[in-house]
Parts: C-alpha cells; structure tokens; sequence
C-alpha cells in the first residue's frame, strides 16, 4: 500500500517543489482524480450486484466512468493537501469496523445499567482531536456518535461538543482520553 | 448456525426493548437521543451480523453487508442532526443535581 502510494505521488511532489509549469501537474492531478472516483464507484457497482459476468463488468466500469467524469469535482477536492485522505491503508479500514462494533457492543451492556436504575450523570465536555484530515475527523465524530452513551453535538474544524450520558469528568483532556479512546489511533494510522 | 442466529436475534430483541424502555424513562431530549437511537443502532447491527451468519458467504449476505455499512454511515449523522439542532436552539442539557444532604457545608 504504502509503495503504491509513494509511487502515484513522488512525480507530484517533485514537480511542485521545482514550479514547473502548473497545467500539467493540474491535467494530471485530474485524470487521478477522475480515475480514482471510477475505481470507487467500481467497488459500490461489484458489491451491490454481486456479478462477475463480463457484461456486467463493463457496463458497470463504462457507467462509473460516465459519472466519475461529470462528477469528479465533488467528490475529491481540488487541493492536493487532501489527497492522503484519498488512499486510506484498507487493511486497517477493514480491522477499524470490528474494534468499533466490540466498542459499541460493550458499551450498550454498560448503557443498560442507567437505564434500569434510571439515574445518569450527563454532561456536555469539549475536546479537541489531533487529527488532520476532513475525512477522518468526520470518521471520529461518526463513530463517537455510533458508540452508546456518548453523542456528536458538533464539529467544528478541529474542536468536538460531546454529550456525555455517564460522565466521570469535566476535564477535557481526561474526557477526551476516555471517550476517544482507541479510535483516534486507530483513524491515525489509516488516514495518516 | 441457527442457534448463532439465534442468540444475535435475542441480542437485538433485547438492546431494542431496554432503548425503548431509556426513550420513556430518561430526562431530556440528548439523553433520550442516546437511549433511542444507540439501543436501536445496536439492535439492528446485530440483526445483520445474525442474518450474514444464517445465510453464510453469498450474494445476499454481501448485500447485507452493503446495507450494515450504509446504515453506519447514515445512523450517526441523523442522530447527530437532532442533537444539533436542539443544541443551537438553546435547549439546555439536564443535569443531576444533588440532595441538599449529600452537599458538605463545609464551603
């Protein structure tokens, strides 16, 4: 993963530290572009008709193509600050889901105890996270919101307004320990 | 395989009975948010990995499978909305507070 990835953006990186001409590293920025919103759109068309005939395949590649050419500019930025958010490490991205269902699992056997006895201690903490892609901290905040007994009210650039059903402090770093716990190592490695 | 399905689909029954149950007993509109929508989230998830283990690998469980992936990705950002907006609009979050005996008059 990680040669493909230097391999794809070396040439890039190069040809910006010299400022050479910028039209070709934008022509060529976009032709990734347009073939990495295919490839995505490819992925979602083989899950969804689980289909290895030929036909299909090719149907499926020429329509991906339609759209990833018409709409390429939505779903990938045009600077190329964002573009380690594109190649996530998929081996990673497919271990994250299983830490986050054991996450979610435990935590809705604790949330059954408040709920019984009918008394919680929430509060609203503020934490900061780390992370330096869009894309991840959306992740972040999506997942804290997954997990039971905590709840995403904002997401400001960096900054995260979390309500907090059973909540042992007020202190945002420890707050933040506790809540984020595993899952911003875990999105730090995949999305860098 | 079965008695596996079996034991998920208990799972879910449960996680949506005491949801429901947390969305009459708790407070306020978050607190009610997190019983309804997490226990739910839960319930359903387990669902799924209870049918995918009853059908096994073929193209229905990988079709489930794109069903579970787009449902985490849409359940977190429709509870968050309503959090949100609640939380723009002013509405205050409940808090627990203390019998007038447990407070040490210390101070």
């Amino acid at each position: 993963m990680l040669i493909t990835r230097r391999k794809l953006f070396k040439p890039l990186q190069k040809k910006r530290k010299e400022k050479v001409k910028s039209v070709n590293v934008h022509s060529k920025w976009k032709i990734i572009r347009i073939l990495l919103t295919t490839s995505y759109l490819m992925l979602g068309w083989i899950f969804f008709t689980v289909n290895l005939a030929p036909f299909s395949l090719f149907l499926g590649l020429m329509l991906s193509f339609a759209v990833a050419f018409f709409t390429y500019d939505l779903f990938i930025e045009k600077e190329e600050a964002a573009r380690r958010s594109l190649l996530p490490r998929i081996y990673l991205l497919i271990i994250y889901p299983l830490v986050l269902l054991t996450k979610v699992y435990l935590a809705s056997f604790k949330m059954i105890i408040p709920v019984i006895s009918g008394q919680s201690n929430p509060r609203v903490v503020h934490f900061r996270t780390r992370l330096k892609s869009e894309l991840a901290r959306v992740v972040l905040a999506n997942s804290i919101t997954l997990t039971p007994g905590t709840l995403t009210l904002d997401l400001d650039n960096d900054h995260l307004i979390v309500h907090w059903l059973d909540a042992k402090t007020i202190h945002s770093h420890y707050a933040a320990r506790l809540i984020k716990g595993h899952f911003e190592s875990w999105l730090k490695r995949i999305w860098m | 395989m079965i008695f596996i399905f079996y034991i998920f689909l208990f799972l879910s029954i449960f996680f949506a009975f005491f949801g429901n149950i947390g969305m009459l007993r708790f407070p306020d509109v978050y607190t009610r948010l997190q019983a309804s929508s997490k226990c739910a989230t839960t319930s359903l998830l387990s669902l799924f990995i209870g049918l995918m283990i009853l059908k096994g690998f073929s193209s229905i469980s990988v079709r489930i499978l794109v069903i579970a992936i787009f449902f985490l990705l849409t359940s977190p950002v429709a509870s968050h909305a309503i959090g949100r907006s609640a939380y723009e609009g002013g509405i205050l979050p409940w808090r627990r507070v203390r019998k007038k005996e447990d407070i040490s008059e210390d101070k």
